[in-house]
C-alpha cells in the first residue's frame, strides 16, 4: 500500500540525513507503528508521505504510484491526518470541522450532514449535543475523536497519526486507544502511527517500526520485536521487562487449556480415574442439566475421603478469552489463587490457565514467536 | 456656550459629517491596503521586518508635521488629508494583520495543510478569520487615531470639527473651540466603544 | 552586565541617532546656505532655528517632567492596597482620556484658560500624563502576586518590597510609557505655537503663510526627527531596563 524506496530526507542547516536510506512496505489494512526517540526521524518519515515534507532523494509508492507526479492538495485530501494538537479549527463548530474534506470534495448538503453524524455516533458523541458545539466546549479525549473523526469524514484509504493520543492523561489515552482498536476492527484503514511510546507501538501495531538517527533499526510484528530485539538500542526502548510486555500481547484463547467435565453424582474414584486418564489436574463438576456447579482438582481429591459434592469449590470470578495475559495474572494475583478458568458463552467455562501455563507461555515466546502471527 | 452650540447646530452638523466622511474614505483606503498588507508580509518574513518598522517610523512622525510634509508634495485639501490619514492608520493595521495570522497556533495551520486545503482557502477560511479579533483590534486603534487626526488634518484644508476649532482659534472664540474640542472627543469615545463592542462579539 | 549594556546600546541604535541628528543639521545648513528667496533669507537664520527648537525643548521637557512626577506617585499610590480597589476604574478613565485626540486636548484647555505658552504646557502635561499613569498602574499590578508574597514571607516590609521588587519589575512598563508620552508631546507641541506658546510650529505657520516650501519642511522634519531620536532614545532605556 504504502512503499519507501531508499528515501532519504535532508535539511540544509543539518549535515546529518533526518531520513536516512528508508525501505520501508507498510501493508493494506495494518496499523504500522513508527517508534523512536524524538529526532529520530519517525515524524518526519510520516509527513513525506502527504508530502507536507518533500523527499530529497527516493521515491515514495502509494498502490504503486509514485506520489511526486500527485498534486499534493489532491494527495492530501485522501489522506486522514490526525495530530497531537489535535489542530480543530476553534473557529468552526465540530460539525463543520468534521465536513472539512467533504466540503473541499464538494460532497451535497445532505450527504455531509448524515455523514458528520453518521462519524459522531462512531466516536461515541450525541451528535445531537456535540455538532453544534465549538472545540473549546470540548474536553481533550472528546476533541481528540473529534480529530479522528475529521481525518475520517471522506473515507480516505490511510490515515497519518502524529502522536494522536500523547497530550492526554494515562486513563483516556488507554481509553481512546482501546476504542481505535475496536474502530479499526471495523474500519480496516491503512494507517501510520507515530509514538515515542514503546508500550504503545506493542498495543495499537500490527507492525513496529524503530527508528533511530534517521535509520529504521528494526521492522517486525510486536511479538517479533519483543522476542527477538535487533540490538541493545531496541531492547532499551522495549526497557527492562520485555517478559512482561508479551504478556500483554497473547490472550487467555491462546494458550488456555481445555477442561473435562464429570457429573456431580460420580464418585470420587471416577472422577480421580478421568484425571489421571486425562493427565489433568482439575475437572469441572456439573449437575444432570448441564448446571455448572464448581470443580475439584487432583489435591483435593487425593487427600479427602468424601463426596464430589462436599469437595466442590467455586469458579469464582473468570476471565474472557481476550483477556490478556498480563491482566490475567494480576487477576490471579488479587483472587490469591495459583489457577483461573476462562469463561464462554452463556455462563459455561471454555478453558483454565494456571501460573505454570502463563510462566511456560512467556519463556517460550522468549525463544520464537508464533503465538499470535 | 449650549444656545451657541443650539444656533449653529446646522454648520456644527456638517462639520460633523465632513469630518466623518474624510475619515471613513481614508479608513476603507487603509483598511484594504493594511490587510494586504498584512496578509502578503506574512508569507515573506524578510519583508515583515522592513515593513512593520518603516510603519513604526511612520508612525512616531507627528502628524501635524506629516501633513505639512505633505502640502509640497500635494498641495492642501482633502486629497492630501486622507492621504496622511492612510499612511497614519498603517501602523496598527498592518501590525494586527501580520501578528494576529502569525501567532495562530502552527498545529492549527498544519492540520489544515495535512487536510488538502489549498493556500488560499488556508487564509481566508481559517488565518483570517481566526486573525479577525485582532485584526479588528488594530482597526478600533486606527479608527481612533483617524478621528483625533482627522481633526488635525483640518490644517491643510479636509474640513471636519478641526476646522471649528481651528477657526475659533484664529478668531479667539472660545465657544467654537470647546464645541469642536467636546464633539471631537465624544465622537472618538463613541467609536472607540463602539468598535470596542463589535470586537468582542468577535472574540472566539 | 557588560554583555547585556552592550547588547542593549547596540551600533545600529547609535548609528542611526547619529543619522537622524544629521539629517536635520544638514537640513538646517542647507536651507540657511541656499534660502529659495528673499522672503526665506529673511525668515530663517542659524539663531531662529535654535531658538525655535529651544522652545520646543522646553515645552516638551516642562510637561514631560511634570508628568513624570505626577504620574508615577499617583499610579504608586492607587497601587497600594487601600487605594488598589479605584485602580481598574481610574484605568478606564484613564484608557478613555487617551483615546480623545491632542487637538481636542489643546483646544479644550484654550477654551478655558486662553492662548499662550502656559496653557501649552498644561495641556501637554495632562494629555502625557495618562499614557504614564497607565503603564506605571498596569506594569505594577501585573508583577506576579506570588513574588510578591514570596518577599512577604521572607519578611520584607511593604515599602522594600515597593523599592525592591515592584518598582524594579514595572520599570520597563513604565519607561515605555514615558517613551509615548514624550514621542508624543514632541508632536503634540507643535500645536503649541497655534495657540501662542511657540517652538517648531511657528516654522510651519510661517511657512504656509508665506508659501515657502523651505520654512514649511523646516518646521516639519525637525519635530519629526525630534520624534524619531526621542523613540530609539527611549527605546534603548527600555531594553536595558528589561531584566
Amino acid at each position: 500500500m504504502i512503499r519507501f524506496e531508499k528515501v532519504v530526507k535532508k535539511y540544509n542547516y543539518q549535515d546529518k540525513a533526518a531520513v536516512d536510506n528508508l525501505d520501508l512496505h507498510i501493508n493494506k489494512g495494518e496499523i504500522c507503528m513508527l517508534v523512536g526517540p524524538s529526532g529520530c526521524g519517525k515524524t518526519t518519515t510520516m509527513k513525506m508521505i502527504n508530502k507536507l515534507i518533500k523527499a530529497t532523494t527516493g521515491k515514495i509508492y502509494i498502490n504503486e504510484m509514485d506520489i511526486e507526479k500527485v498534486d499534493p492538495i489532491k494527495l492530501r485530501l485522501d489522506i486522514g491526518y490526525v495530530i497531537q494538537d489535535t489542530g480543530l479549527f476553534p473557529h468552526m463548530t465540530i460539525a463543520e470541522n468534521i465536513a472539512t474534506v467533504p466540503m473541499e470534495k464538494g460532497w451535497d448538503r445532505n450527504k455531509i450532514r448524515h455523514r458528520v453524524d453518521e462519524l459522531l455516533e462512531l466516536m461515541e458523541l450525541d451528535p445531537e449535543i456535540y455538532r453544534d458545539k465549538k472545540p473549546k466546549d470540548l474536553s481533550g479525549g472528546q476533541r481528540q475523536r473529534v480529530g479522528v473523526a475529521r481525518a475520517l469524514a471522506a473515507d480516505p484509504p490511510i490515515m497519518l497519526m502524529d502522536e494522536p493520543f500523547g497530550a492526554l492523561d494515562p486513563i483516556t489515552r488507554g481509553k481512546l486507544q482501546d476504542e481505535f482498536l475496536r474502530l479499526q476492527e471495523k474500519i480496516g484503514k491503512t494507517i501510520v502511527f507515530v509514538t515515542h511510546d514503546m508500550d504503545e507501538a506493542i498495543k495499537m501495531g500490527d507492525k513496529i517500526a524503530v527508528m533511530r538517527d534517521g535509520k529504521l533499526v528494526q521492522f517486525g510484528t510486536p511479538n517479533e520485536i519483543l522476542s527477538n530485539p535487533a540490538d541493545e538500542f531496541v531492547s532499551e526502548l522495549i526497557g527492562g521487562n520485555g517478559s512482561l510486555k508479551i504478556m500483554n500481547l497473547i490472550k487467555c484463547k491462546d494458550i488456555m487449556r481445555s477442561i473435562p467435565n464429570i457429573d456431580v453424582d460420580n464418585s470420587v474414584d471416577e472422577a480421580m480415574k478421568l484425571l489421571l486418564k486425562l493427565g489433568v489436574r482439575n475437572i469441572l463438576v456439573t449437575d444432570k442439566g448441564q448446571g455448572l456447579l464448581g470443580y475439584v482438582n487432583y489435591d483435593s481429591l487425593a487427600n479427602h475421603k468424601a463426596t464430589l459434592k462436599e469437595l466442590l469449590k467455586p469458579i469464582g470470578e473468570t476471565v474472557t478469552p481476550k483477556t490478556t495475559l498480563q491482566d490475567t495474572l494480576s487477576k490471579m494475583f488479587s483472587l490469591g489463587r495459583k489457577t483461573v478458568f476462562v469463561s464462554g458463552s452463556r455462563g459455561r467455562v471454555d478453558g483454565i490457565i494456571t501460573m505454570d501455563d502463563l510462566l511456560k507461555a512467556v519463556s517460550d515466546n522468549d525463544q520464537s514467536s508464533d503465538i499470535i502471527a | 456656550m449650549l444656545e451657541f452650540a443650539i444656533s449653529r447646530w446646522q454648520t456644527i452638523l456638517k462639520m460633523t459629517i465632513d469630518h466623518f466622511t474624510i475619515v471613513v474614505i481614508a479608513m476603507i483606503i487603509s483598511i484594504i491596503a493594511g490587510v494586504a498588507v498584512g496578509v502578503l508580509i506574512t508569507y515573506k518574513k524578510s519583508w515583515a521586518n522592513v515593513i512593520l518598522n518603516v510603519a513604526n517610523i511612520l508612525m512616531t512622525i507627528p502628524s501635524l508635521a506629516l501633513f505639512s510634509i505633505l502640502i509640497p508634495i500635494m498641495g492642501i485639501g482633502r486629497a492630501p488629508a486622507i492621504a496622511g490619514l492612510v499612511l497614519y492608520t498603517q501602523l496598527p493595521i498592518v501590525r494586527n494583520v501580520y501578528t494576529g495570522i502569525v501567532n495562530i497556533d502552527p498545529s492549527i495551520i498544519e492540520a489544515a495543510n495535512g487536510m488538502g486545503l489549498s493556500k488560499a482557502k488556508i487564509m481566508y477560511k481559517i488565518k483570517l478569520p481566526l486573525a479577525f479579533p485582532v485584526i479588528m483590534a488594530g482597526i478600533r486603534t486606527a479608527a481612533v487615531m483617524g478621528i483625533g487626526i482627522g481633526a488635525i488634518a483640518a490644517y491643510i484644508g479636509a474640513g471636519g470639527l478641526g476646522e471649528y476649532i481651528f477657526q475659533g482659534i484664529n478668531r479667539g472664540n472660545d465657544r467654537m473651540i470647546l464645541i469642536g474640542a467636546i464633539m471631537v472627543s465624544v465622537i472618538t469615545i463613541i467609536i472607540d466603544r463602539g468598535l470596542g463592542m463589535v470586537q468582542r462579539r468577535f472574540e472566539i | 552586565m557588560t554583555k547585556a549594556q552592550t547588547s542593549s546600546l547596540r551600533l545600529r541604535d547609535v548609528l542611526s541617532i547619529l543619522f537622524i541628528i544629521s539629517i536635520g543639521v544638514a537640513f538646517s545648513i542647507y536651507v540657511v546656505q541656499y534660502p529659495q528667496d528673499r522672503i526665506v533669507e529673511r525668515f530663517i537664520s542659524y539663531s531662529k532655528i535654535i531658538n525655535a527648537i529651544l522652545q520646543h525643548l522646553y515645552i516638551v521637557a516642562i510637561s514631560s517632567a511634570l508628568a513624570l512626577l505626577t504620574s508615577v506617585p499617583l499610579g504608586i499610590i492607587l497601587t497600594r492596597p487601600r487605594f488598589k480597589k479605584y485602580s481598574t476604574k481610574v484605568l478606564t478613565v484613564v484608557n478613555i482620556g487617551q483615546t480623545i485626540p491632542s487637538l481636542a486636548i489643546v483646544a479644550l484647555f484654550v477654551g478655558f484658560l486662553g492662548i499662550g505658552s502656559k496653557t501649552a504646557i498644561l495641556a501637554l502635561w495632562i494629555y502625557s500624563l495618562l499614557p504614564i499613569l497607565n503603564n506605571t498602574l498596569v506594569g505594577i499590578l501585573s508583577v506576579e502576586p506570588s513574588v510578591i508574597e514570596a518577599a512577604r514571607g521572607m519578611g520584607m516590609p511593604t515599602k522594600r518590597i515597593l523599592y525592591k521588587i515592584e518598582l524594579p519589575l514595572a520599570l520597563p512598563i513604565i519607561i515605555a510609557g514615558i517613551r509615548t508620552a514624550v514621542t508624543i508631546n514632541i508632536g503634540t507641541a507643535i500645536l503649541a505655537a497655534f495657540v501662542g506658546g511657540g517652538g517648531l510650529g511657528d516654522l510651519i505657520i510661517s511657512g504656509n503663510n508665506v508659501s515657502r516650501w523651505q520654512i514649511l519642511m523646516l518646521g516639519a522634519t525637525l519635530p519629526a526627527l525630534m520624534a524619531i531620536l526621542a523613540d530609539i532614545v527611549f527605546g534603548v532605556v527600555e531594553r536595558r531596563t528589561i531584566i
